[in-house]
């Protein structure tokens, strides 16, 4: 009998013993096929998809290696139905291949004629196609080469895309490593990513995903389109490469709501390109008709349908994905996939945590007790109006007030969903307020003097949800949430992920009503929290203030 | 003589050692015992003995005692020799023919017999024999595949009697060479001489269409096929050029319509397409499949994995019918409905829930409790305290020695022959779990079988060190076919549910025997009992707690402590460790079932490898604290009022003391009396209650009474020798009435009513049949008056013999058990 850390599952999950001595060795050795699905304190569990043994195929990893590790290290026998079928989901990966002909342009190649046979036969695919050139080879209308891949992954025999892309037109840019340099894991990451030609680099937030994409520039060294969430995001993407590169002003262009700028690099919100007018997209020739080199998509699990759609049109020319996680609220994680490419590198949080380059946090749930009229107000409102009535109970802005006076000193920002609440807290703190109708110059002027230490205490809504670099806040209070949404507690987590520069954790304070639909939706933030190896602790309000 | 008879003389002419021999490998000839050397002989030529010895001959002994069948005539005392068969029979030695049919003779199923008559002197000294009567029923019409001869089809096919002259003669006009001729019997003479060699069949296929050789190649295992409008009119003269294969043959009479859809090809046709032989390809040697391999390790990973899955899983079947039973629907067997509850909370598929319901029931593990038609696992199970290996031990053994067909659940009901008659439902329906269509009284046996072949072939395969042979079913079922082809349909239906079965208990892994099944198939299961000792880990007292609220057990956890904490978390996941994940609803029904916040953290803590993680302890303590808020109790009436001090008094009165109040608030007093009653004390008190609508309350007690226990089950393997003591008293049996009349030539006439004598008098008839001649028949009549008749028996079926009476000049039905005994006229034994 074996001891090792892995408890393979017949339900597809691998369970690690994170105490074990082996558990560092292994944690690697699968890290390369299966998804980190929950990490609380003694026992991760990952999740073998075919997605992520596809991902280690494209990475070169073969499944008799994979087989190989599952057998090593697994404690107890593995169960044989899923070691066939990895073998068999693994070994349909590249059985299909695009590949450039030098006579008739794109073509679809395969070395097993019955898979071909039946993918042209396929009614969705079959008018992608082009004629036959012999019995292991189709030419493909190179217009489809995108749409092709969705559908032949979908089918379940995604095909290697060895066609190559276009150079685009050269535009140097270099790295400015002065007083800074890049860290070991990014430089893997951009180099891992140039050697695949496309894919998604998974890093967690406040890791340094821009530095990523500046890296994958410089090494391009062609014109780039950046694509971001929001506006906010793109001034700091801008910010950053002008800090990091060698690029100037004038080189990198804003193309948003307000402003239409193409330059060599050209920074674009998701909002400006998805804008529908009359039927069409105007804004698409921006993407269409330039010779971008590169192409780099922020936040690739925001990633909106139609972007899918016309990403699919650009498949010969290199995609870069960065993103926190794979995990998609709308599950379309396949179409990232055979979109924009394979995960190319991939750190797991706890290691770059562990190497120090962001903070640990420390989660704190304080539970509040209504009082007794909020309670019958409760027990008598509306379904619909419950969750508002307990999310923004009036004890919860006395326990904000607790919080920010023992916080007091430090860079901290109180997060909410409703407007009312959020502005009676501003004014009872006499913090400025960031809501939806605040303007973008007000945001940037705040969020600067909350950076330069001007401004200690920040109130938003949830606009501050995405993108927004935060440095030095060191202590975030929720006091209302929306529904419970995994995507948004990553984010806002994310926000106070910034390393600090005095190595102290942050605090994450969530405010919860107790009895009420806010802990029922507490429970689902409070798993997932732990699920991602973070500290969770829960507290009753009245003790605020006595402990730290 | 009666072939019968013969044969009792041959079989006390044995040797003791060469009977024993017969009886380890025909058990039923002496069980019940047999009397003396006649009624063994009877009995060794009844029909169902015949059939029962004939499942176990191997493929060439089959083919060997068909090609004897084919080629000998008991009537007319046509026997055949080693040198014969031999001809007949592609491939094979005069030798081996000839040890072939001495084994033949030592399982009594031929006889020796004197050469025919007219036998050149050489050949009259080989040993010649004949088969025992009772196998022409057995093999059937079509022995070795082959059709019936010409000559047979025109005397039992009216309607290609009537076409065949004109056939003939068409094909004569047409050019071919046949003879022509007047009479249906000279015509059928005249086709079995035009197609009688390979040669001149060959000639004549020369100007077939094509395609025809490939139907006739499909003739090649079976002489009827079926082809559609079998009796349509096809002649050579008006033959189109592009005339199909089924026309041209049909029109040559190289196959014979027999009804509306189906065709026979002819005897004669059938052994020339053969090149002249009855049989084609025989083999000493059993096929060698061709195998591929897994490695040692890989095996025994998937035998292990099994294992611990399997009983795993049983103990969640069981788990799940401890809170529910499985109800059973009016038909017998549980419902799909039911099995997809199971198979919900086992987060499984149906088909595989239904497979482990079956394993439960056939281990004892589940028992149909008659009072409510559900099953519920017996009380004390004794499975439930095992040690793993025992645990599985016990699970193999019910395995072995059940007769039930797991695999059949969720096949339709029509496929799975040959089931019992009665329980065959509509069509469309699927057998259901744990009902009586999955029955198979035959699976030990095709088992055990299994096993063996599978042990053999991995014998013989000798895999290279660290490998191990992969066997699927189609290579067990090729030996199968070899060393019981008669046997070989019922393994059919069955080996790939037994395969799944036996890789679902570990004796196969990765697609070969495992050491544990190889240990199983040897009968040693104390040897299969300490490799498992040795590989499956002690049961775990430990979880891990952990903050997003679970608790991990990492392996297999001791089933006590695993069933508490199922009180308190629900598990997830699926496979050898366990995750327990508690949430409000849990800890609520802990609390329901009665344990306090103080006692569940007592326990966590005492059996967690960690602290217990503050959210967990919260969860814990704030459900417990809210779960009391609303209290409920019984209650059969109330008495509420406004006046605080009344209630007081009513209290303190001690007429009221009966009443069993309680205050549960200041102005409600609650009784265990009904209203009416708890209305008169009041009344009687001096107070005048108003009634309040009075309803009545049914408590419903749940039946109690315990189920009967469940034992171990302990297998024994399906026996294919009668026990050595058996063999020994019935040796001494027939040889001391064998002494009575030793050597005796006259044999004394049978008992009526004696197995010989049902033996004799269905062999007598027989013949007469076959013969067309008269007996005498002792006859009962439906007054109970015994009459003799002569008669002509002109076939027996079902159960009832057709006779002609010859008197009377009409065909007369006779019940078979109405003849009292049959007694041949003088021209039989002639």
């Amino acid at each position: 009998m074996n001891d090792g850390p892995l408890i393979v599952q017949s339900d597809k999950t691998i369970l690690l013993e994170v105490d074990h001595e082996l558990a560092t060795e292994a944690r690697h050795a699968i890290a390369a096929f299966a998804e980190l699905e929950r990490a609380p304190e003694h026992v991760h569990s990952y999740r073998l998809t075919p997605l992520g043994l596809w991902n280690a195929r494209a990475a070169g990893l073969d499944a008799e290696k994979v087989l190989d590790t599952l057998l090593t290290y697994s404690r107890f026998p593995v169960p044989h139905s899923l070691l066939i079928d990895i073998e068999e989901t693994m070994s349909r990966y590249g059985r299909l291949r695009l590949e450039k002909d030098p006579q008739h342009g794109l073509v679809m190649r395969t070395s097993d004629y019955p898979v071909l046979e039946e993918v042209s036969r396929a009614k969705k695919i079959a008018p992608l196609l082009g004629p036959r050139i012999d019995g292991e080879t189709v030419v493909v209308h190179s217009s489809q080469r995108g749409q092709l891949k969705q559908l032949l992954l979908k089918l379940g025999w995604p095909a290697e895309d060895l066609a190559g892309y276009v150079d685009g037109t050269p535009h140097p840019i270099m790295l400015n490593e002065s007083g800074w340099k890049l860290r070991p894991y990014q430089q893997l990451a951009a180099e891992n990513f140039w050697a695949g030609g496309s894919g998604v680099v998974v890093l967690p937030c406040g890791a340094g995903k821009t530095l990523v994409g500046a890296a994958a520039m410089a090494t391009s060294s062609t014109t780039t389109l950046i694509l971001v969430t929001n506006t906010v995001a793109a001034r700091q993407w801008k910010d950053e490469l002008l800090k990091r590169t060698s690029l100037t002003e004038e080189e990198i262009g804003e193309y948003s709501g307000s402003v239409k700028e193409v330059r060599p690099v050209t920074i674009a919100t998701y909002q400006v390109l998805t804008t529908k007018r009359g039927g069409l997209y105007p804004h698409l020739e921006l993407v269409d008709g330039n010779d971008w080199g590169l192409i780099i998509y922020d936040e690739v699990h925001l990633l909106p349908a139609p972007i899918f759609r016309m990403t699919a049109d650009l498949q010969a020319r290199r995609r870069l994905g960065l993103t926190a996680t794979l995990v998609r609220e709308d599950g379309r994680e396949g179409e990232v996939f055979s979109l924009i490419g394979p995960k190319r590198y991939d750190a797991p949080w706890k290691d770059i945590e562990a190497q120090g380059y962001i903070a640990p946090a420390d989660c704190v749930e304080v539970r509040v007790d209504l009082p007794r009229d909020e309670r019958v107000a409760y027990a008598m409102a509306e379904d619909a109006d419950k969750y508002r009535l307990c999310a923004t109970s009036e004890t919860k802005t006395r326990v904000v007030e607790e919080l920010v006076a023992e916080h007091a000193g430090e860079q901290l920002l109180v997060i909410g969903q409703y407007i009312d609440q959020l502005d009676e807290i501003g004014e009872r703190l006499g913090a400025p307020v960031i809501k939806g109708d605040t303007s973008v110059k007000e945001r940037q002027r705040l969020f600067d003097a909350f950076r330069a230490g001007d401004v200690q205490t920040l109130v938003v809504s949830k606009v501050a949800n995405f993108s927004i670099d935060l440095p030095e806040a060191s202590v975030a209070i929720q006091v209302s949430g929306s529904f419970g949404s995994r995507q948004e507690e990553a984010q806002r987590l994310g926000r106070l992920l910034r390393p600090k520069k005095d190595g102290r954790s942050a605090r994450f304070y969530s405010l919860v009503a107790r009895d009420t639909l806010d802990q029922d939706f507490a429970a689902k933030r409070q798993r997932f929290l732990a699920e991602q190896g973070y500290a969770y602790r829960i507290m009753d309000a009245k003790d605020v203030g006595t402990a730290g | 003589m009666s072939l019968i008879r013969a044969l009792s003389k041959e079989l006390q002419a044995r040797s003791d050692e060469s009977l024993r021999a017969l009886f380890s490998a025909r058990p039923d000839l002496i069980s019940p015992g047999v009397p003396d050397f006649a009624a063994l002989a009877a009995r060794a030529s009844g029909r169902v003995s015949v059939q029962r010895a004939l499942e176990r001959l191997n493929r060439p002994q089959m083919q060997v005692l068909e090609t004897l069948h084919l080629c000998t005539n008991a009537d007319t005392g046509h026997s055949a020799s080693a040198a014969m068969l031999k001809k007949l029979i592609n491939g094979s030695s005069v030798a081996a023919v000839d040890r072939i049919l001495h084994s033949l003779q030592e399982l009594a199923l031929v006889n020796r017999a004197d050469p025919p008559h007219g036998a050149t002197p050489a050949a009259a000294k080989q040993r010649h024999y004949l088969p025992v009567g009772s196998l022409k029923d057995v093999i059937g019409i079509y022995p070795a595949g082959l059709g019936r001869s010409y000559t047979e089809l025109v005397r039992l096919q009216p309607a290609f009697a009537q076409r065949v002259v004109q056939l003939v003669g068409e094909l004569h006009r047409g050019g071919a060479t046949i003879s022509p001729a007047t009479t249906p019997m000279e015509a059928a003479l005249s086709l079995q001489h035009w197609t009688a060699t390979p040669e001149s069949l060959q000639q004549i296929l020369a100007t077939a269409p094509d395609r025809t050789a490939a139907l006739l190649a499909r003739f090649g295992n079976w002489a009827m096929g079926a082809v559609p409008q079998a009796q349509r009119r096809a002649s050579v003269l008006h033959e189109s050029a592009d005339v199909g294969p089924v026309d041209w043959l049909l029109a040559r009479g190289l196959l014979v319509p027999l009804d509306a859809a189906h065709v026979e090809l002819p005897h004669s046709v059938g052994v020339s397409l053969r090149g002249g032989y009855v049989i084609e390809n025989f083999s000493l040697a059993p096929p060698v499949p061709r195998l591929g391999h897994t490695s040692a390790g890989l095996r025994r990973n998937a035998a292990l994995g099994a294992i611990a899955e399997t009983l795993r899983l049983v103990g969640e079947v069981l788990y799940t019918v401890r809170e529910q039973p499985l109800a059973t629907l009016r038909s017998g067997g549980v419902g799909v409905r039911e099995m997809k509850r199971l198979a919900d909370s086992l987060r499984m598929d149906v088909h595989e829930a239904g497979v482990l319901a079956e394993l439960c029931g056939m281990a004892g593990l589940l028992r149909l409790d008659v009072d409510s038609s559900a099953w519920v696992q017996p009380p004390q199970l004794e499975w439930l305290s095992l040690p793993r290996q025992e645990q599985w031990l016990w699970l193999v053994n019910a395995w072995l020695a059940s007769e039930r067909a797991p695999s059949l659940v969720g096949q339709p009901v029509n496929a799975a022959a040959p089931g019992p008659a009665g329980h065959r439902g509509p069509a469309g329906t699927t057998i259901n779990a744990l009902s009586a269509e999955a029955q198979r009284p035959d699976a030990p046996v095709v088992r055990k079988r299994v096993l063996e072949i599978l042990r053999e072939l991995t014998l013989e395969a000798a895999a290279p060190d660290g490998q191990a042979p992969v066997l699927d079913a189609a290579a067990v079922l090729e030996r199968a076919e070899w060393t019981q082809p008669r046997m070989a349909r019922r393994f059919s239906s069955l080996i790939r549910g037994i395969l799944a079965e036996a890789e679902m208990l570990g004796l196969i892994g990765s697609g070969a025997l495992s050491q544990l099944g190889a240990a199983i198939a040897a009968e040693q299961p104390d040897d299969a009992l300490g490799i498992l000792g040795e590989h499956l880990p002690a049961a775990l007292q430990h979880v891990l707690l952990q903050a997003d609220l679970t608790a991990v057990a990492p392996g297999y956890l001791d089933p006590e402590l695993s069933e508490r904490l199922l009180t308190m978390a629900a598990a997830e996941g699926q496979g050898p460790a366990t995750i327990y994940r508690f949430s409000v609803t849990s800890v609520r029904r802990a609390l329901d079932a009665g344990q306090d916040a103080a006692a569940m953290l007592d326990f966590l803590r005492q059996h967690s490898a960690t602290a217990i993680p503050q959210p967990l302890q919260y969860l814990i303590e704030d459900t417990a604290a809210r779960h009391s808020r609303l209290r409920v109790g019984a209650a059969a009436s109330f008495i509420q009022s406004e006046d605080e001090t009344a209630l007081l008094e009513l209290l303190n009165a001690p007429a009221a003391a009966g009443l069993g109040l309680v205050r549960i608030a200041p102005t409600v007093v609650v009784s265990h009396a009904a209203t009416r009653e708890t209305a008169q004390v009041l009344r009687g008190l001096g107070l005048a209650p108003v009634l309040e609508e009075a309803a009545s309350a049914v408590v419903r007690l749940r039946r109690s009474t315990p189920a009967p226990g469940s034992g171990r089950p302990v297998y024994t393997a399906p026996r294919t020798a009668p026990p050595e003591a058996d063999i020994e008293a019935q040796l001494a049996v027939l040889r001391a009435n064998g002494s009575r009349a030793p050597g005796s030539g006259a044999h004394p006439p049978a008992a009526p009513g004696s197995e010989e004598a049902t033996q004799l008098g269905l062999e007598t008839l027989l013949k007469a049949i076959r013969l067309r001649q008269r007996v005498i028949m002792n006859v009962v009549d439906s007054m109970g008056n015994a009459t003799r008749e002569t008669v002509v028996p002109v076939a027996v079926n079902g159960g009832r013999v057709r006779v002609f009476d010859p008197d009377k000049e009409m065909e007369r039905v006779l019940s078979i058990h109405r003849i009292i005994d049959v007694e041949a006229t003088e021209e039989l034994f002639q």
